[in-house]
């Protein structure tokens, strides 16, 4: 209704006053004397109090206003669009394969974060190496180029693919060589990629040499059998393994997979049915494998062929001359060779030198033990290593004399990884038209004419085939994050053909894979991989002429003899040095000796001592007229005379995490026989200085402590119960505490001492799963690593059948040569009565209802008195903001390398205490899956990510509860044992003894 | 009080001639009614220096984190827990003085009671901020206390050792504070009495209005009595509970039961040690030789050379313990302290600790002023390498070998231990500048008993034999504020 009332304000208002009506027309009642305040007499008045008290009192206000703003709210936001497979907390698994094993890639809403071995696989199905657990980071690597460049440039891809192809045109013009250096190919699409290529530019040539070659056995094979092939091994058959300086277990082919087949025989099943392996080894540096052998005879490099003459001898009964004069190991080859002879079928020799010579004697050796088609698989041969360092020479060569109009390098970086890399400097130069695949612009890159950044495998569609006949496919689980193309793709484009390259890895699958074999790409990709290869390969007899190699490595070994020799090898952390920008693996300690973040000399003390060397001291290497200077490590077991350097390290373009670390020792190597040596004539002298490597562990032996228990297998097969100390009934435990029902799950696990091989997978499985920060080179100096999982190693020193564990007594020991050597991985023991919790002012760590001892980071107020209490010493203080702190710029401290974190565990900030959760997220998200579906949780729905990454299948967890699950079976094991079970904390991880296999005397 | 003559064999408390009481309050608020002295203003200084890198060193730690410090995975306590306990230890003489004394009727506490209750107090400060300085996320330090609380039904952990320690030090500070400010009424108001202007008015306000009518000092008197009381069992109970956070642990080295009454002797020790050390020089710059006498200085290096002696046997009880206990990680743990990597830290304490007081057996030792003094350092100094070696040596080498490590300080951990002794003195400078360092109505009541004043007037009136009138003037031979002169005068007229 429409009202025409009219309320006044004021009898002025109602009078219309003449001044009612003026200042009505303006806001305010008085003029506001900004015009005076402002201009410049206003400006330099002095303040009157009350103004100021006004403008203070509304200053104060409007801060404390503002300043009561809740702190700002980062709101998800949930998908528009959700994708169908995707739902938010949930992780979807795809199979992939890295480096040719058979993967699944968990992602959370579309990002990689963990990657776990494929169960369903073929070969090693049970657990990854540390090298593909932490293959996720380089995912999200920020060294990373984000564009294709062009003399240091970044350009469109059609840019450079214009300038590619008159490259390519102006070379096939010339009739000049096209090579494609690359590391080994062993991918169908890749090769058919390249296929396309040599079509239309037929001068293309393949030239594969890799770091670390194995071209001494390809070429022994093809002089013995015919087949210029690496074989694939089956330990799993072997009793008797002779491993003559090869790491079989570590960094020698395919070394996870040996460490699956190899344990099987080894481990507390086996055991449980009396039986054992036997391992020797003979070598230099005390290497991961080494380090498990039961017997171990430190050697010489250059006595490797004729520990190996001998040992032909003793086995034929012939006697070819030029056999070992080491006394110890003339005693132990007689004991190996009649075990050998013993076990035929089941025993094999295996070598880690890349000579022909030795090769070939270990073939006739071989064939001597029926290895051949027991063990050893010709038919189902590895296709890992198939580089030639010979087809290298070839191409430098060739290049150097400007044959090369075209070289394009793919996953290759031989500037850095090349013995002699002014050579290949030299040739580039010489070569019109280069070009990197490298998704960074390392040490080759940087000096090429153009760069075409090439994906993460994780970005990727493509497969490989590890091992003929088996075929695995990769598949991307991340659209391409940066500019990068595929470099099939990029072959393709430069073919002049316009298929994509999933369109191409199909296609190709389709005609040339899955013919016949009545399975589909869809089916592919679920199963992630496809074995055509025959169930065992059949047997074969080496063609050898013993004498003339023998004599051959007679004559060869004198050019590496010498008062020092020095031992390159690759280190079972970083590998060959392309991984080197990984933190994750920077920070993972070399199994033996515990070393992260560098490359050293390791050297035995007493040759130390010699030298007048201690801890943190340095020396020169120098070795084929090169040297370098590295920090020293005393390292018990290494053969006397020699020196033992990792490659890999060194990088100088990788990226922040790896650049510099280390030094580089690829330039010691040389050229024998026309096969890489990494072992060396050499000599060491004490350099000026001192530096201190940051190792994790510094004290190395037991003390005589009962930590660690082990036995023999002759003591164990008497009694099972053999040094484990169990006291069972005999001892009658008091308790102070209160005893608490557990009547749902009780969470406990159970570590085979026999089994560990020390490889540290677990950890970096640990680190990644767990969003366990890496705290760089300074913090682990000063002992603040976080690894919720440790790897501790001990020694024991041998001499003169004496055993020494501490530290007093192996002050008069004369003779570091002879070491045995325990791995046990360490990490929160759960303890029932456990002393972290009594002591927690706070009641931040607490026990659960199912054994298990939880840390709430968000009560913990950081006295460490935990840490202190704990006689495990497992828990991990946040001494800084690890993963955002700008002084840890290894990894974390960027957004885009956050992705990598795992959304279901907490990042810990400052001044909090953390520790192993027992994979809390994972057994709640099986706990959750079971509920969903309905059913109990059984047996094996949760995996931890150590044991998800445990090749030798060392670690098992589960539930204690149920009688029937296989950590209970375990656990009533007579080898297990609890450490420091004496002081009645009642830890929930049970050990077993380790049991050595031997010689009895 | 006293209806009849104290013995002439004891010692006077109180030197000086023609003393009156009016004398005894001029003499000790001669430092609080006028202008400061050099010597002062040197010393603030310094010590200003030394609080300020507290401050930067704290405040840097607090910045950055814990991990400013040298610790690490293996040794999660170092010098911050070193530098807590041997600040509550030394806190311990201040408690003991003025509490168990005056249970006892010792007398000669009177003199020394209010510097040693300032010191104890100071040094509470010092070690609470340790408490704090020391967590991860100091914050939340709040959370150490019972607090009703909204992050649902959380509750401290009333097993934990340190929640004991929390509930410990608090009381310690709050019962000896209000101790030490009970005492210091009486004097407060005769400094009020004798001021002008806004000074008069501030310390009539500290005063509590205070009017010295019999009733006042009648309930003074039972205030003080019920506090002492209260007091004497947190002389026990405090240090107590600070060994119980190693003795309840399971760290061998630690897990020792005879941890109690071995760290409060320690306590003891160290205090007493920082009470001569403290007013050996306070009697000298600021005149109190006549108060503060050598009575005083020997009977506390007698309970120096007693505590020190306990010390030490505490030491070797652990030692043949270890040995006894036939556990290996018991066995090592000492076999590591004594000829370990940190041997040397042993060696200091046991030097310092157990060899050093054993000099006072000697008379001219234990009387001479500054050998006191050097030793009074010498043993807080052992005292201090006693909690290292307790804390770092047991930690750095525990159960399993592969996790010992080296504990090596930064400049932080030095910052801040220096800085709080820095902090400790500005704190007592300034005390000493505004509150009178002696009691002075409790020295009041020894001028009528046992003052040489007293005493010589009762010689020459003939009360004693001479044979022990003879005794006396030999014992005052040692006082160096005593002359000849009043020797001889201590004759029967």
């Amino acid at each position: 209704m429409d009202s025409n009332k009219k309320y006044w304000k004021g009898l002025e208002e109602l009078n219309q006053t003449p001044a009612f009506v003026k200042e009505s027309k303006s806001e305010f009642a008085e003029p506001i004397p900004v015009e005076d305040v402002l201009n410049e007499a206003g400006l330099s008045t002095r303040t009157p109090r009350r103004d100021f008290l006004k403008a203070l009192g509304f200053g104060l206000g409007a801060v404390t206003l503002a300043a009561c703003n809740r702190t700002p709210v980062h709101k998800a936001v949930p998908y528009v669009i959700k994708p169908e497979e995707i739902t938010p907390g949930i992780p979807n698994y795809y199979a992939s394969s890295f480096n040719g094993q058979s993967i699944l890639v968990k992602t959370r809403e579309g990002r990689p974060i963990f990657i776990e071995p494929n169960p369903n696989g073929v070969g090693l199905t049970q657990g990854t190496d540390a090298t593909t657990v932490a293959s996720v980071l380089d995912l999200y690597d920020m060294s990373k180029l984000q564009n294709p460049q062009l003399d240091g440039k970044d350009v469109e891809w059609s840019k450079l693919d214009s300038t590619v192809i008159a490259a390519l045109n102006k070379a096939a013009q010339a009739g000049k060589q096209i090579a494609i250096v690359s590391t080994t190919v062993n991918s169908p699409s890749t090769l058919a990629s390249i296929a396309k290529l040599t079509d239309k530019y037929p001068t293309t040539s393949l030239v594969q040499v890799d770091a670390v070659s194995y071209s001494g056995i390809i070429e022994a094979n093809k002089n013995s059998f015919g087949k210029a092939v690496v074989p694939s091994y089956n330990f799993g058959k072997a009793q008797v393994v002779v491993s003559v300086a090869a790491d079989f277990l570590g960094s020698w082919l395919s070394g996870e997979e040996h460490s699956q087949d190899f344990i099987k025989n080894r481990d507390y099943k086996s055991l449980k049915n009396g039986k054992m392996s036997r391992h020797i080894q003979f070598e230099s540096g005390l290497s991961m494998t080494g380090s498990n052998a039961d017997v171990r005879i430190a050697i010489k490099p250059s006595e490797e062929g004729a520990v190996l003459i001998s040992l032909y001898n003793e086995i034929t009964g012939q006697s070819v001359a030029g056999g070992t004069t080491n006394a110890k190991a003339q005693t132990a080859i007689k004991l190996v060779a009649k075990e050998l002879v013993a076990s035929k079928g089941a025993a094999v020799v295996v070598a880690g030198a890349n000579d022909v010579n030795i090769q070939s004697l270990v073939n006739a050796i071989n064939t001597q033990l029926g290895a051949y088609g027991a063990i050893i698989d010709l038919d189902n041969y590895s296709k890992q290593y198939q580089g030639s360092d010979s087809t290298f020479q070839q191409f430098l060569t060739a290049a150097k004399g400007g044959q090369v109009g075209v070289a394009l390098f793919l996953n290759s970086n031989p500037v850095y990884n090349y013995f002699n890399s002014a050579d290949v400097e030299e040739a580039i130069k010489k070569v019109d038209f280069t070009l990197s695949f490298a998704d960074r612009k390392d040490e080759t890159a940087s000096l090429l004419k153009a760069i075409a950044p090439v994906p993460n495998y994780l970005e990727s569609w493509g497969d490989a085939s590890a091992k003929e006949g088996v075929y695995t496919v990769v598949q991307p689980t991340i659209n391409p994050i940066y500019n990068t193309r595929q470099a099939e793709q990029s072959f393709l484009v430069w073919a002049g053909e316009t298929t994509n390259i999933y369109d191409f890895v199909r296609q190709n699958w389709e005609t040339n894979i899955l013919a016949g074999t009545g399975k589909s790409w869809k089916e592919v990709l679920q199963a992630g991989y496809i074995s055509k290869a025959t169930a065992a390969g059949s047997a074969y007899s080496a063609n050898v002429d013993v004498a003339s190699v023998a004599a051959a490595i007679v004559a060869d070994a004198k050019k590496i003899a010498g008062e020092v020799e020095l031992k390159l090898y690759e280190s079972t952390t970083l590998r060959d040095g392309r991984y080197a920008n990984n933190a994750y693996l920077q920070e993972l300690p070399d199994p033996v000796s515990k070393v992260t973040w560098d490359n050293y000399a390791a050297i035995n003390p007493k040759f130390a001592e010699q030298l007048g060397l201690g801890e943190n001291g340095k020396v020169t290497v120098e070795a084929n007229g090169k040297s370098i200077e590295l920090p020293v490590v005393l390292q018990p077991g290494q053969a006397m005379g020699t020196v033992s350097v990792a490659v890999g390290y060194g990088r100088t373009s990788v990226g922040k995490a790896g650049d510099n670390v280390g030094k580089n020792a690829y330039p010691l190597a040389s050229l024998i026989n026309g096969t890489v040596q990494f072992a060396a004539k050499a000599s060491v002298s004490k350099a000026s200085g001192t530096y201190e490597l940051a190792q994790t562990q510094t004290h190395h032996t037991i003390e005589g402590r009962n930590i660690i228990r082990e036995t023999t297998f002759a003591k164990y097969q008497k009694d099972p119960n053999s040094e484990s100390g169990r006291f069972a009934d005999s001892h009658k435990t008091y308790d102070l505490w209160n005893k608490y029902e557990q009547p749902g799950h009780k969470w406990v696990m159970a570590i085979d001492l026999n089994a560990c091989t020390g490889c540290g997978s677990c950890i970096v499985a640990c680190n990644v799963e767990n969003n366990i920060p890496v705290v760089g080179r300074d913090e682990v100096r000063r002992r603040r690593e976080m690894h919720w999982l440790r790897i501790d190693r001990y020694y024991t020193i041998e001499e003169n059948g004496n055993k020494y564990s501490k530290e007093n007594d192996i002050a008069n020991v004369q003779d570091f040569e002879n070491v045995t050597v325990v791995h046990q991985p360490m990490l929160c023991q759960h303890c029932e009565h456990a002393p972290c919790e009594t002591v927690c002012p706070v009641l931040a760590t607490v026990h659960s209802s199912e054994g298990l001892n939880h840390m709430a980071y968000n009560r913990c107020f950081g006295t460490r008195y935990c840490a202190n209490n704990c006689p495990y010493k497992v828990r991990r203080f946040n001494w800084f903001n690890y993963w955002n702190d700008s002084r840890f710029d290894n990894y974390l401290n960027n957004e885009f390398t956050q992705l990598v974190l795992n959304p279901d565990v907490t990042t810990r900030s400052r001044g909090v205490m953390e520790k192993c959760s027992m994979c809390i997220q994972r057994i709640q998200a099986g706990k959750l899956t079971a509920k969903m579906e309905n059913r109990k949780l059984v047996d094996g729905d949760v995996k931890m990510a150590c044991q998800a990454a445990c090749s030798a299948n060392a670690i098992i967890f589960g539930d204690a509860n149920d009688p029937e699950s296989e950590v209970s079976k375990a656990l009533r094991n007579e080898r297990v044992y609890y450490v420091l079970e004496e002081i009645n904390v009642q830890p929930n991880i049970g050990y077993m003894t380790k049991v050595r296999n031997t010689f009895e005397a | 009080m006293s209806s009849h003559n104290e013995s002439i064999l004891r010692e006077p408390l109180m030197t000086g001639k023609d003393i009156t009481y009016a004398q005894i309050t001029d003499d000790i608020l001669l430092p609080v009614e006028n202008k400061p002295n050099k010597a002062w203003w040197i010393g603030f200084i310094v010590a200003c220096v030394g609080a300020s890198l507290w401050v930067i060193s704290v405040g840097y730690t607090f910045w950055t984190g814990i991990g400013a410090w040298g610790l690490n995975k293996t040794v999660g306590w170092a010098w911050d827990i070193t530098d807590f306990v041997w600040w509550v230890g030394i806190g311990h003489a201040g408690t003991l003085i003025s509490a168990v004394l005056l249970l006892f009727r010792q007398n000669w506490r009177n003199s020394i009671n209010r510097s040693a209750e300032a010191m104890t107090i100071f040094a509470v400060i010092c070690a609470a901020t340790y408490v704090v300085a020391h967590m991860g996320r100091p914050w939340l330090a709040y959370w150490i206390f019972p607090l009703p609380n909204q992050f649902g039904s959380l509750w401290v952990n009333f097993n934990s050792p340190l929640v004991w320690d929390a509930f410990a030090i608090s009381t310690y500070f709050t019962v000896s504070l209000v101790f030490w400010y009970c005492g210091l009424l009486p004097d407060i108001a005769s400094v009020r009495d004798r001021a002008t202007g806004l000074r008069k008015r501030i310390y009539s306000i500290f005063s509590f209005g205070w009017n010295g009518s019999v009733k006042t000092w009648q309930r003074f008197e039972i205030v003080s009595l019920i506090l002492a009381g209260i007091s004497t069992p947190l002389v026990l109970s405090v240090h107590t509970i600070v060994s119980m956070d190693f003795a309840t642990s399971v760290i061998p080295g630690w897990h020792t039961t005879i941890f109690p009454p071995y760290f409060v002797a320690g306590a003891i020790f160290s205090g007493f040690a920082m009470v001569q050390t403290l007013l050996l020089i306070l009697r000298k710059v600021l005149n109190f030789e006549h108060y503060i006498t050598m009575f005083h200085i020997e009977a506390m290096n007698k309970i120096i050379m007693v505590t020190g002696s306990i010390v030490g046997v505490a030491y070797l009880t652990e030692l043949f313990i270890a040995w006894y206990s036939g556990s290996e990680y018991e066995m090592y743990a000492f076999a590591n302290r004594v000829a370990g990597p940190y041997a040397w830290a042993y060696w200091a304490m046991m030097t310092c600790n157990v060899i050093s007081p054993q000099l006072f057996w000697f008379k001219k030792i234990r009387t001479s002023i500054p050998i006191s003094w050097v030793l009074s350092i010498v043993v807080n100094i052992g005292m201090w390498f006693e909690r290292f070696v307790i804390i770092v040596t047991s930690l750095h080498r525990d159960y399993l070998p592969s996790s010992w490590a080296m504990f090596y300080p930064t400049w932080v951990d030095v910052g801040i231990f220096v800085g709080s002794i820095g902090l400790f003195f500005v704190l007592f400078l300034l005390f000493l500048r505004f509150l009178p360092g002696i009691a002075i109505a409790e020295v009041k009541l020894l001028l009528k008993s046992s003052s040489l004043q007293h005493k010589t007037k009762l010689v020459q009136e003939g009360a004693f034999p001479e044979d022990q009138v003879e005794f006396f003037r030999e014992s005052l031979r040692k006082y160096d504020s005593v002359t000849e002169e009043e020797i001889n005068a201590l004759r029967k007229k």
